[in-house]
């Protein structure tokens, strides 16, 4: 196992780890009804901080790869890409249309849109990367 | 179809330079081992100045290690 697959393998599972967390928490902050500037603070400080910490841990670990696992990784990151897009055209679609275009869905259902956008991207990267490899690996046997 | 492909001669360079294994060849050009075997499988084409470095290692030419346009070569790359 490369570089590459280790981290494509950590991610899912950090990933995974960091969705139960902000799931739990959320669903702590919804029953609290938790509102007010306070809040709103501190997603502004937790977020970019938490993409900091990801980015340079990515850029370190980037340096180290040789070009075609940098091809591979990309081509990954486009994949993640559209299953974002397409995961967030999709929830906002299948609401649309079950709820009407004058209904009401609770204001969590944003956020929650949001962190399982990110956790389905990610894991179709994870698994975009591991995939290609296992590809590699299968017909070199 | 094949006349329009890169070809190269990477395999046969390694044996006659010793024996290289492709380990040997992997760490000399900076690039993870698999890398090397998909490029001798010719399922990557390396970047010109990867392809640059393998030749350095060989110590040939460029156009001994790759060649474009020849049915003869050991290995395609698309």
């Amino acid at each position: 196992m490369n570089r590459l697959q280790k981290r494509a393998w950590i991610e899912l599972a950090g990933v995974t780890f960091c969705c139960i967390l902000a799931g739990a928490f959320f669903g702590r902050l919804v029953h609290l009804n938790a509102k007010g500037l306070v809040y709103i603070m501190i997603s502004l400080i937790v977020g970019p901080s938490a993409g900091l910490i990801y980015y340079i841990s990515y850029m370190k670990i980037w340096a180290k790869f040789d070009e075609r696992e940098k091809k591979i990784a990309r081509k990954a990151y486009r994949l993640a890409s559209y299953a974002f897009t397409l995961f967030v055209l999709y929830a906002a679609l299948i609401v649309f249309f079950t709820v009407g275009g004058k209904g009401a869905v609770p204001v969590y259902y944003l956020p929650t849109l949001f962190f399982a956008a990110g956790f389905v991207a990610q894991f179709v990267q994870s698994a975009a990367i591991l995939i290609q490899f296992a590809l590699e690996q299968a017909d070199e046997q | 179809m094949s006349s329009n492909q890169v070809t190269n001669q990477i395999r046969r360079l390694r044996f006659e330079n010793g024996e290289m294994t492709q380990q040997q060849l992997a760490d000399a050009a900076g690039v993870t081992r698999q890398t090397i075997i998909a490029i001798e499988a010719g399922k990557y084409a390396p970047s010109l100045t990867l392809a640059f470095k393998i030749a350095q290692v060989f110590a040939v030419p460029l156009e001994d290690v790759f060649q474009y346009g020849q049915g003869s070569g050991q290995a395609t790359a698309p």
